[in-house]
C-alpha cells in the first residue's frame, strides 16, 4: 500500500489539497498539518471526546478517523465557529457568559458536540442535553455549567418572533 | 453581564467574566502540545513492562539505526551527568529511595522510563520504541502494602527497610483512659482503591536551548514554575538565573501536575546537549502508568464515645500502598501523614493516636492529587459515625451536632494540634439541612422502603485546611514548605495595570479574581487591569497553584502591593492636582477629590510620570512597580456539609444520585461563579471517586486500566444537579479569603459512601471498600459471596 495519499478536504471553509502519509490521523492533519490547534487530543482513542470534529455535518472523533479517510469531506473545528461578522458563536458566548469551561481543554470537543444536537434539535430537554454530551468528558466543571450553556445557547439561536 | 457592569461596585463577590478563558472558547488556547519550535526534535520513552525486574541489558542498536533517530538516552548515560530524584530526608522517613530518571539495573513499576529516544517526528520516535531490546530477569513484585512491611517480603529498595518510605506514631491526650472508659467503641476497617487525576490533557514539555537569553528555556504543562525552575537548575548543575520556565494553557493540573518528574527533566537535558528543542508529550497510556496516582488507603479505625455519643477519642491505623518511589518534593508522605493527621476533621476529638505507615510497593508512586489523604479520611470517620448513630439509636445528624466545634468554643485546638477559627461548621450543617429539607427526605426514604426501594441519605460535614502559610506545615514531615508568594503591580505608561504573578491557573481563573481585588484596592477599573502570569522571565517569585492557596496567597500579596502602589498614586496626584493627598480617592481608574471638583485619570498621570519626569520631584515619583510578598502565617479552615440522597438497585448493584445538597464556607467571596464551577467541580470528582473510578493491579504488578475504556470517570450523566450554597465567614487572613479549590471533594466520598451504606443498612447490609462499584454493593448486600 501507497505510504502516502493526496486528499481534497475543506476545513472551516477552506479547501485544503495535501498529500499526507496514509496513517496520519485527521486530528493530526488539522493540528500539525493546518496548524489549526483549537482540537484537543485527550485520549488518542476514541473516548474522551475532545477532540470531535464536525464532518459532514456529523461530530466524528479526529483521533479515530484517518486523513485519508476526510478525502472530499467538509470539516469543521472549533476555529470555524466565529460567525462572518467576526463576533462569537452563541455557544461559545453561553460558554463565556456560563464560565462552562475551566481548564478549557475539553470545550472544543463540547462546542463541536452541542452544535450537532441543537441543529438536529433547537429545544432540547436538560436530560437530551445531557445525553448528548454524554460522549465528552469534563473533568472540571461538573459539567452543571456546560448543560447550563447549551441551555442558554439554544434560546440564544432560536428564530426571533416574528 | 460585562465588567463595566461593576464600577463603582465592589469586584470582589461580582460574578466577572473571566478575560482569561476568551482565547479558550475560541480555540485560540496555547496549550503544551500547541508550541512548535524550528528544529524541534520529538522524545519517546521505552518503559518497563515488568513491575519488577532487574535490567539484565539493553541493546538500543536497532533502535539507534533507525532513519529518522537522532539520539537514543539510556540510564547509564546519565550515571554522573546528573543529579538522580532522592526521596527527601524528613523526621519521619523510613528508608532513602533514589530514583533514576532512567532505570539503572533495576525496574521497580511497570512504565517506569528505561530509554528516552529522540528523532525527527514523533511517530518515528515511537516506531523506535519496538526496536528495543531489553532482557528482563523478573523480581517477585509487591502488590500490597500490609505483606510489603513484612520481614519476609522482597525488597523495592535495598535501602529501605520493611519498605517504608516513611512511618508515623502520633498520640495526644490519654487515648487508652478514652477508650477504657467509653460507652461505646466502634471499630472499622476501610479500603479506598487508587486513583488518577485525569488530567484531560496528560503531561508534556518542550525544552530549548538558548531560547531567548536564557541557557535553557522549558514550557511545561504544571502547577509551579519556579520550583521547577529551582530543581532543574539544581539537577542539572545550571545556575538558576539561566533557566527560564513557562507554564502554558494547562488542562487540568489538581496535584497531578504539581510534582517534579523524570521525564521532562531527561528534555531538558537532551535540549542541552544536541542544542535543538525538543518535545514530549504524554499519551494517555503513558499517563496512567507514568503520572503520579492517589489514595490507595487500608483504614482501620475506630472511635470511643460517651453515652451521649460525644467523641472521647480516635485511634486509627493507615497503610498507604504509595508506589516504587518517593514522589519528588512532596514525598511519599503526603497520603500517609494527611489521612491519619486529618482524620478529626471539623469534629473535636480530646484524645487521638494514629500508626501510619507508606509502604513501597511496585506500582506508579503515589503523590498529590485534589484534597490528599481527607476525602478517605473523611469517608472513613463519616461511615464510623453513623455506625455509631445506629448503635445508639440516634439520629446521625444529631450525632454529628453533638460532636462539630461550635463557632463559640472557638479558637479550639484539636487534638491533631490544629487551631480551629472562624469556621462555620454548624451553620454549613443547618443550611444544608434546611435546604434539602432533612425531615421530609428521611419520610420519603421510609415510604420508598414500604415500596421495596433501597434507598440512603448520607449526610457529612468536613474540614479543609486551606492557605497555608510559613507557621503551619502543608503536610507535617514534608519539607518542601511553601508560605508565601509575591505579586508585582507595574502601571505602564498607559494606565493599564498589570499584575504579574508566579500562580497558574488551570481554570481556577485566579488572574480574574486578583483583577478583582485590585479594581477595589486602587480604584482602577477592571477593564484597566490585565495579568501576566506562569513565566518565571516575567513573574515575580512564587511556589504556584495548590493546596487551595493560591487565591489567599496571590489576594493577599495584591492587597499588600496595592496599599504601596495606592500611597505612590496618591503622592503624585497631590502634587499634580495641589491638593493633600488625604483628600483624595481614586474611582473609575480617575484620582479625584471627594467633591470630584478635580480630577485627574491615572492614564493621565502615569504617562506624565515617565515622559514628563523632569517636572516632577524625584521623591514624588519613585516610579509605580510594586512587588510584595504575602505570607498569611498559619492557615484557614474552609468547611462544608453535604447531603447526598441516592437509590440503590439491588438486583444490579447500581446507584443513582436522586438529590445532591451543599453549603459551603470558603470564607470571602471573590468571583461567586468561579467559586461555584470549583465547588460543583470538586463534588463531580468526589463522586467519580466514590462510586467508579479505581486503579486496579494484579498481583504481578501489572496494571489492569490503562486506558479510558478501564478507568471510568463520570460524564454528564452520572452527575446530579448539584444545589449549592454558602454560609461563608472571613478568615483571619488577608481580604478574608479561605479557598476553595479542594474541600468539596472531602465531602462527596463521604456524603456518597454514607448514603450507599445507609441504603444498604436497611436490608442489614454493609460497605467498607470504595469505589462502591455495582459488584461491591452486591457483596455488601450478601447477593454476591464478601471480598476476601
Amino acid at each position: 500500500m501507497a505510504r502516502e495519499q493526496r486528499i481534497k478536504v475543506t476545513v472551516n471553509g477552506q479547501g485544503h489539497d495535501k498529500v499526507v502519509p496514509v496513517r496520519l490521523s485527521l486530528a493530526d492533519f488539522i493540528r500539525e498539518h493546518l496548524h489549526l490547534t483549537g482540537t484537543h487530543l485527550g485520549c488518542e482513542h476514541g473516548v474522551c471526546g475532545a477532540c470531535t470534529v464536525s464532518m459532514n455535518g456529523r461530530s466524528v472523533r479526529a483521533c479515530l478517523t484517518l486523513a485519508v479517510q476526510a478525502d472530499g469531506a467538509e470539516i469543521v473545528t472549533i476555529e470555524g465557529l466565529r460567525q462572518a461578522d467576526g463576533t462569537r458563536h452563541p455557544l461559545q458566548q453561553a460558554f463565556h457568559e456560563n464560565f462552562a469551561l475551566q481548564c478549557g481543554y475539553c470545550t472544543p470537543g463540547m462546542l463541536i458536540t452541542a452544535l450537532e444536537l441543537l441543529r438536529d434539535n433547537p429545544n432540547p430537554s436538560e436530560q437530551e442535553v445531557r445525553e448528548a454530551l454524554s460522549g465528552n468528558l469534563c473533568r472540571c466543571t461538573g459539567y452543571q455549567a456546560i448543560v447550563d450553556a447549551v441551555m442558554d445557547a439554544a434560546r440564544r439561536m432560536q428564530p426571533a418572533a416574528t | 453581564m460585562s465588567d463595566t457592569r461593576f464600577v463603582n461596585l465592589r469586584a470582589v463577590g461580582s460574578p466577572v467574566l473571566p478575560d482569561e478563558a476568551i482565547p479558550l472558547v475560541e480555540g485560540e488556547g496555547r496549550f503544551l502540545n500547541d508550541i512548535r519550535l524550528p528544529g524541534m526534535y520529538h522524545v519517546a520513552f521505552l518503559r518497563s513492562q515488568h513491575a519488577h525486574a532487574r535490567l539484565r541489558s539493553v541493546d538500543v542498536r536497532r533502535a539507534r539505526e533507525l532513519p529518522g533517530v537522532v539520539k537514543v538516552l539510556t540510564g547509564k548515560d546519565l550515571l554522573g551527568q546528573v543529579e538522580p530524584f532522592r526521596s527527601m530526608p524528613n523526621r519521619f522517613s523510613g528508608g532513602e529511595s533514589v530514583q533514576h530518571w532512567l532505570a539503572v539495573d533495576k525496574v521497580r513499576f511497570c512504565g517506569e522510563a528505561i530509554c528516552a529516544v529522540v528523532a525527527e517526528d514523533r511517530a518515528t520516535a515511537e516506531d523506535a520504541l519496538e526496536l528495543f531490546e531489553v532482557d528482563y530477569e523478573p523480581l517477585a513484585a509487591v502488590t500490597d502494602p500490609r505483606l510489603g512491611e513484612r520481614d519476609d517480603a522482597p525488597l523495592i529498595h535495598d535501602s529501605c527497610p520493611n519498605n517504608y518510605l516513611i512511618k508515623r506514631e502520633y498520640a495526644r491526650g490519654d487515648v487508652d483512659d478514652a477508650f477504657r472508659n467509653a460507652h461505646l467503641v466502634v471499630k472499622r476497617d476501610f479500603r479506598i482503591g487508587r486513583k488518577q487525576a485525569l488530567c484531560l490533557e496528560s503531561r508534556g514539555c518542550v525544552a530549548a536551548y538558548r531560547e531567548s537569553t536564557f541557557v535553557l528555556t522549558l514550557w511545561i504543562s504544571h502547577q509551579l514554575p519556579y520550583v521547577v525552575r529551582h530543581y532543574l537548575a539544581k539537577h542539572l548543575h545550571l545556575p538558576e538565573n539561566e533557566v527560564r520556565v513557562i507554564a502554558p494553557h494547562t488542562g487540568g493540573g489538581f496535584g497531578q501536575k504539581a510534582s517534579v518528574y523524570p521525564e521532562e527533566f531527561v528534555c531538558a537535558y537532551l535540549a542541552l546537549g544536541l542544542r535543538r528543542p525538543v518535545k514530549w508529550v504524554e499519551d494517555r497510556l503513558e499517563n496512567m502508568v507514568a503520572s503520579t496516582h492517589a489514595r490507595d488507603q487500608y483504614i482501620e479505625v475506630s472511635v470511643a464515645v460517651d453515652r451521649d455519643g460525644r467523641i472521647l477519642g480516635l485511634s486509627s491505623d493507615v497503610w498507604v500502598d504509595v508506589g516504587a518511589y518517593s514522589t519528588y518534593l512532596w514525598s511519599a508522605g503526603m497520603e500517609p501523614l494527611q489521612t491519619a493527621g486529618l482524620m478529626p476533621g471539623p469534629y473535636r476529638v480530646p484524645a487521638m493516636r494514629y500508626r501510619t505507615r507508606g509502604v513501597a510497593t511496585n506500582k506508579t508512586p503515589v503523590g498529590p492529587y485534589r484534597a490528599v489523604g481527607r476525602p478517605s479520611a473523611s469517608a472513613s470517620l463519616e461511615l464510623l459515625l453513623d455506625e455509631v448513630a445506629r448503635r445508639l439509636d440516634l439520629d446521625p445528624v444529631e450525632l454529628r451536632r453533638r460532636n462539630l466545634i461550635p463557632n463559640e468554643a472557638m479558637p479550639y485546638r484539636n487534638a491533631n494540634n490544629l487551631m480551629h477559627d472562624n469556621v462555620n461548621y454548624v451553620p454549613c450543617l443547618n443550611l444544608s439541612l434546611a435546604k434539602a429539607g432533612y425531615e421530609r427526605l428521611r419520610a420519603e426514604q421510609r415510604a420508598a422502603a414500604a415500596s421495596g426501594k433501597l434507598r440512603g441519605i448520607g449526610v457529612v460535614c468536613f474540614a479543609e485546611l486551606t492557605g497555608l502559610g510559613t507557621s503551619t506545615a502543608v503536610g507535617p514531615g514534608t519539607l518542601l514548605q511553601p508560605g508565601r508568594d509575591a505579586v508585582t503591580l507595574r502601571l505602564e505608561t498607559s494606565g493599564v495595570l498589570t499584575i504579574a504573578a508566579a500562580l497558574p491557573s488551570q481554570g481556577q481563573r485566579i488572574m480574574t479574581a486578583m483583577r478583582q481585588v485590585a479594581s477595589d484596592e486602587l480604584g482602577i477599573k477592571l477593564s484597566d487591569i490585565v495579568g501576566l502570569t506562569n513565566d518565571t522571565a516575567t513573574a515575580p517569585y512564587g511556589f504556584g497553584t495548590f493546596a487551595s492557596r493560591t487565591a489567599v496567597f496571590g489576594s493577599g500579596a495584591v492587597i499588600q502591593a496595592a496599599k504601596e502602589l495606592r500611597r505612590r498614586m496618591l503622592a503624585l496626584g497631590a502634587h499634580f492636582l495641589q491638593v493633600p493627598a488625604d483628600e483624595l480617592t481614586i474611582v473609575d481608574s480617575i484620582i479625584q477629590t471627594l467633591d470630584r471638583s478635580k480630577r485627574l485619570p491615572i492614564r493621565e498621570m502615569a504617562e506624565k510620570s515617565y515622559f514628563s519626569a523632569k517636572d516632577i520631584p524625584p521623591e514624588l515619583n519613585p516610579g509605580f512597580e510594586v512587588t510584595a510578598f504575602y505570607d498569611p502565617k498559619f492557615g484557614s479552615f474552609a468547611a462544608g456539609a453535604h447531603v447526598a440522597v441516592v437509590d440503590v438497585d439491588p438486583q444490579t448493584g447500581g446507584v443513582s444520585i436522586l438529590r445532591y445538597v451543599a453549603t459551603e464556607d470558603v470564607g470571602t467571596v471573590i468571583n461567586p461563579a468561579v467559586v461555584e464551577g470549583q465547588i460543583i467541580g470538586g463534588i463531580a470528582q468526589g463522586i467519580g471517586e466514590v462510586l467508579m473510578e479505581e486503579l486496579v493491579y494484579d498481583d504481578t504488578g501489572q496494571p489492569r486500566t490503562v486506558t479510558l475504556a478501564d478507568y471510568i470517570v463520570p460524564s454528564a450523566l452520572e452527575i446530579p444537579r448539584i444545589e449549592l450554597h454558602h454560609a461563608n465567614t472571613p478568615s483571619a487572613a488577608l481580604g478574608g479569603f479561605k479557598g476553595c479549590g479542594e474541600g468539596s471533594i472531602i465531602g462527596a466520598v463521604g456524603a456518597v459512601a454514607c448514603a450507599i451504606a445507609d441504603a444498604l443498612s436497611r436490608r442489614g447490609g454493609d460497605i467498607r471498600a470504595f469505589p462502591a462499584t455495582p459488584e461491591r454493593v452486591l457483596r455488601g448486600l450478601g447477593v454476591l459471596p464478601a471480598e476476601v
